[in-house]
């Protein structure tokens, strides 16, 4: 068959033509919401975000409302909005990550029901208040209660430590350790003894950990980008200083080169949230017990921490809510901790027995003695629902640098425009 | 020329061995735990944690049940394919009739559309037709297969011979009756070529599944086993053996049709 | 050059000659015709163009839709990343898809001229290809991994110095590349090594008494030959390789890596889609695709196929 030059245009146009045509009459905007049938309850959540214990418990405790659990693996926020789109199968209660709540904040009023205007004001003040605040729009509407918050401690090989010339016990690290200069002072030490044991574990890490416990992030309330200011710029240049003065290992959190290096003694330290505990004793067979806690360097930060909202499809939103403050009353908060280190966001269970509870894994220590002060000092900071889009940009500088491939000034100059560049695609000046 | 026939073979087997390593380094992973794996000097040999990764994947997975759903979706998507595309190609191969070369211009550019493309739009079609959750949502939009019409054709324009077409058609075959006494049985081989590829893809889709399947009663394997890749403290050695669970019954279908599947390559080629 | 039938196949007849046939009297064919066309149409032609369409829009995934224009190609144009994006793909092409075939054909080659155990060779060569995408990136992903990997254990143990291959750009493509490359050399070894079977040994006796050597004959007698098996896997290679996303995807990460080396443009849809909510800029980037890969498809068209072959 002679493919001539007609017969190409022909079907190449006839092709276009009809794609047009169709794709002309596409705006299917799911304007209204369909209430979901009465009789159950669909709940929606990730692996690891509730409870097993808990949520069997609850579900039994609710007999008539028939909850129906459905663990989503994969991108959670992807299968969430996708569903939102496509109107049916949405869930009556569901999940939203810590890093997703921001960037769905706009679309509160169409998706999620105000929780205050179903009487959660007498719950709210249960939880912390700066976790509220995150799931709280600019006009005051309350979408989500927080299941668990993740405030930041030092883990850290205590052998390492000592071996290498620094103090073991969590108080006196606690006390030489205050500040992120003291901290990479140390590195410098440490490397000296030990060079195999750089004292950060990758400096995009401690970036990202600096900005946290910053009380600005990259964009202000009023949508105008502050990512070049200086709040950010310190953040970026003790991060460098890691990367100059060589106590930056450069392994990847979550990588298999992180967890062999946590066991074998290359991956000395995390900065992480009380989550992560259960990462480093999944990735450890020997270091068992050598293991502490210590407050984090310039005080706490807070990663992740989940929370539980009711959609505007729930067929029973009072009920719903029902469910939510049973799951996440101080007593049920304390058993997720022990069943899956999920961190109470009401400190009224901190002092549940759970908590307080000694963890052999890091030598008889209470965590919670760590972290319940550090969950009460994290500072509250406007996150925009573009702050996760534009911060991109920064980490990849930084990874350059840490590859030698830039320089930090140049490295710097091209996240902030790259920065820019994304949020002016989406309205930030 | 001795030597010749052995470096040959050497070369080729050597081909052979990397296209196979990375089964074997599944398996030693499997049947190890996590850090097992992170040993250096890596592992070669098998340990005896099969049995327990095996248990670890069961538990945390419905396995069976989602390898039924994945049977179901791979076999109907390679049924309906090879009928529709037999049929399309055939009919593209064999006769005449106005706008064929326009059509089959479409029909090649079909292909130049990355399916990630139409996701989101996609699944609002699986929503206005009710079928978010459900298996339709995976076979119907994939009986649809160019590729296999594109490769149906050249099968049937240098295979099929035309005094044959005219011989049944004399005989009193419709249409349809030649399709069924002709293009069919001599295809044979070609439709296990295209069959396999077209149930493997199936079996291993996982890009649109993950959207589509909202319900988790009605998972296939790769969305299933995808839970276990958690981003935090992947248990590797179980993340493999479910990996490796998956693939035995692909293994096993593949083996059944092996010599089907090569002879429908060989002849089916494309040819000049 | 046809190798069967005597004469090239003709329509065979089935009217009485003589006759004016209306459009309608074929409608058995566009019948049989109708299944594929319909599905594309719904699931295939739809979507697409749905998301092209938003390419005029600006949208976030859950409030109501706006039109701009061409606002979106605007910021297309001045951002770096897509044009990054675009090039990494581009080499990913190259870096992948010329050692696949080449690979292919020299494997092709060497077993038409073996005789024993070619079956099994030929199921070997062919299980890659039906590994699923998700496992072979993790395998390779660890294979690859800076202290624990089992190249750089391999180049340890031979005293050469290792090489951060998932923290350097280069080598990450590197990485990617040869995911690619185990995958889909059996399957081209196969399309070749039938399009090598089809050849008529006659003609490689009378090369031989000509006293051509090994590599005259491949060049002169072989290889124009299998120009259209070459052209269609050259294609098909295209349409695929330029289409990449699960490999970078599971061994990277979403934003490709070190240096974004491992970000190719579906991916980058992806994540303008999924992850910052910016579904205009999405399909503006979709379109883009759409003209990538039929660019290059035409091509290679240009170069390999000459005229129309079918």
């Amino acid at each position: 068959m002679e493919l001539s030059r007609r017969t190409l245009l022909a079907g190449g146009f006839a092709a276009m033509l009809g794609g047009t045509v169709i794709g002309c009459s596409s705006s299917m905007d799911t304007g209204t919401t369909k209430k979901n049938a009465t009789g159950n309850i669909a709940l929606w959540c990730w692996p690891g975000g509730l409870g097993k214990s808990v949520l069997d418990d609850t579900i039994a405790h609710f007999p008539d409302q028939h909850i129906k659990y459905s663990e989503i693996g994969g991108d959670f926020k992807q299968k969430l909005l996708t569903t939102f789109n496509g109107g049916t199968s949405i869930p009556d209660i569901t999940g939203v990550k810590g890093e997703d709540i921001a960037s769905l904040l706009p679309q509160a009023t169409n998706r999620f029901v105000d929780l205050k205007s179903i009487g959660a004001d007498s719950i709210l003040g249960d939880y912390l208040e700066w976790k509220v605040k995150q799931a709280t729009t600019l006009d005051g509407k309350v979408i989500g209660i927080p299941i668990d918050i993740g405030p930041t401690a030092l883990f850290y090989r205590e052998d390492i430590f000592t071996a290498g010339g620094l103090p073991g016990d969590p108080a006196k690290v606690a006390e030489q350790l205050k500040t992120w200069d003291d901290f990479l002072a140390a590195g410098l030490e440490l490397r000296k003894a030990n060079p195999k044991a750089p004292i950060v574990a990758d400096a995009v890490d401690l970036y990202g950990t600096i900005v946290n416990q910053g009380t600005s992030r990259y964009i202000d309330k009023d949508n105008k980008f502050i990512g070049d200011q200086d709040h950010i710029r310190k953040a970026w240049d003790i991060a460098v200083k890691a990367i100059t003065t060589k106590v930056d290992g450069k392994t990847l959190g979550g990588s298999p080169d992180w967890n062999a290096g946590l066991d074998q003694g290359t991956v000395p330290t995390v900065t992480g949230a009380a989550w992560v505990a259960l990462d480093i004793k999944a990735a450890c067979k020997t270091s068992v017990g050598k293991w502490r806690v210590a407050p984090t360097p310039s005080g706490p930060a807070n990663f992740g921490g989940s929370f539980l909202t009711i959609t505007k499809n729930a067929a029973d939103p009072a009920a719903a809510l029902e469910v939510i403050k049973y799951m996440l009353s101080a007593d049920n908060q304390a058993k997720a901790f022990a069943d899956a280190q999920i961190f109470p966001s009401a400190p009224a269970a901190y002092d549940k027995p759970q908590l307080k509870a000694p963890d052999a894994f890091f030598g008889g220590q209470v965590p919670i003695e760590v972290f319940g002060p550090a969950a009460k000092a994290i500072p509250i900071a406007y996150e925009a629902p573009l702050d996760g889009a534009v911060a991109v940009p920064f980490s990849d500088g930084l990874k350059l640098v840490q590859a030698g491939k830039k320089t930090s000034d140049a490295a710097w100059a091209e996240a902030v425009s790259k920065a820019k560049q994304i949020g002016k695609r989406q309205g930030v000046q | 020329m001795r030597w010749r026939g052995v470096v040959l073979h050497g070369l080729l087997a050597i081909a052979g061995l990397l296209c196979l390593f990375p089964f074997y380094w599944t398996l030693v992973m499997a049947t190890n735990s996590t850090s097992d794996i992170y040993r250096f000097p890596p592992k070669f040999t098998f340990g005896s944690q099969f049995d327990d990764n095996v248990r670890a994947v069961l538990e945390n997975v419905a396995f069976f049940q989602s390898m039924g759903n994945t049977l179901v979706v791979a076999v109907s998507t390679t049924a309906l394919v090879l009928f529709f595309d037999s049929l399309a190609a055939f009919t593209f191969a064999k006769f005449r009739f106005p706008g064929r070369n326009v059509l089959f211009v479409i029909l090649l550019a079909t292909m130049l559309l990355p399916a990630q493309l139409g996701a989101v739009p996609q699944f609002q079609t699986m929503a206005a037709f009710g079928w978010v959750g459900s298996l339709k949502a995976l076979i119907i939009p994939a009986a649809a297969n160019a590729f296999g019409i594109f490769w149906l054709r050249q099968y049937f324009q240098n295979s099929i011979h035309d005094e044959l077409v005219e011989a049944a058609t004399l005989d009193g075959c419709g249409f349809l009756g030649v399709y069924r006494h002709v293009a069919l049985p001599s295809a044979r081989p070609a439709l296990a070529f295209l069959g396999i590829f077209t149930f493997v893809a199936s079996w291993n889709d996982y890009f649109w599944p993950l959207i589509v399947l909202t319900n988790p009663d009605h998972l296939t394997l790769q969305v299933a086993l995808s839970s276990l890749n958690r981003s935090h403290g992947v248990d590797y050695s179980m993340v493999m053996t479910g990996a490796l669970m998956a693939m035995v019954p692909l293994i096993i279908v593949f083996t059944i049709f092996a010599r089907q599947f090569i002879k429908g390559a060989t002849e089916g080629a494309i040819r000049g | 050059m046809t190798l069967t039938a005597a004469a090239p196949p003709k329509a065979p007849r089935t009217t009485k000659p003589g006759r004016r046939r209306s459009i309608w009297s074929y409608w058995r064919f566009y019948l049989a015709l109708s299944p594929f066309y319909l599905i594309f149409l719904v699931f295939g032609l739809y979507p697409v163009a749905s998301t092209i369409l938003l390419a005029f829009q600006k949208w976030d995934g859950l409030g109501p839709r706006t039109m701009v224009g061409f606002q979106n190609f605007g910021f297309l144009i001045e951002d770096s990343t897509f044009w990054l994006a675009l090039w990494n793909t581009i080499v990913l092409f190259f870096m992948s898809t010329v050692p696949t075939l080449a690979i292919a054909m020299a494997l092709a080659v060497m077993l038409h001229s073996a005789v024993r155990l070619k079956g099994v060779y030929r199921i070997a060569y062919f299980i890659p290809n039906i590994t699923s995408l998700v496992a072979a990136a993790i395998f390779f992903a660890a294979v690859f991994s800076t202290n624990f990997g089992l190249i750089n254990a391999g180049l340890r143990g031979l005293g050469l110095p290792t090489e951060d291959w998932l923290g350097e750009p280069w080598g990450i493509k590197i990485a990617i590349s040869t995911m690619i490359v185990w995958q889909w050399t059996g399957y081209n070894t196969i399309i070749y090594l039938a399009g090598l079977q089809a050849i008529p040994t006659e003609q490689y006796e009378a090369a031989k008494m000509d006293g051509a050597g090994p590599f005259r004959t491949f060049f002169s007698i072989t290889l124009p030959q299998l120009r259209p098996v070459v052209l269609f896997t050259v294609i098909m290679s295209t349409i695929g390789g330029l289409q990449t996303f699960t490999e970078p995807q599971v061994m990277v990460g979403n934003n490709g890596g070190t240096g974004q080396s491992g970000m190719t443009v579906v991916m980058y849809f992806y994540n303008q889609a999924f992850f910052n909510n910016d579904y205009g800029y999405a399909g503006a980037i979709a379109l883009s695709i759409f003209v990538l890969v039929l660019l290059f498809t035409a091509i290679n068209w240009k170069l390999l196929g000459g005229r129309g072959r079918s």
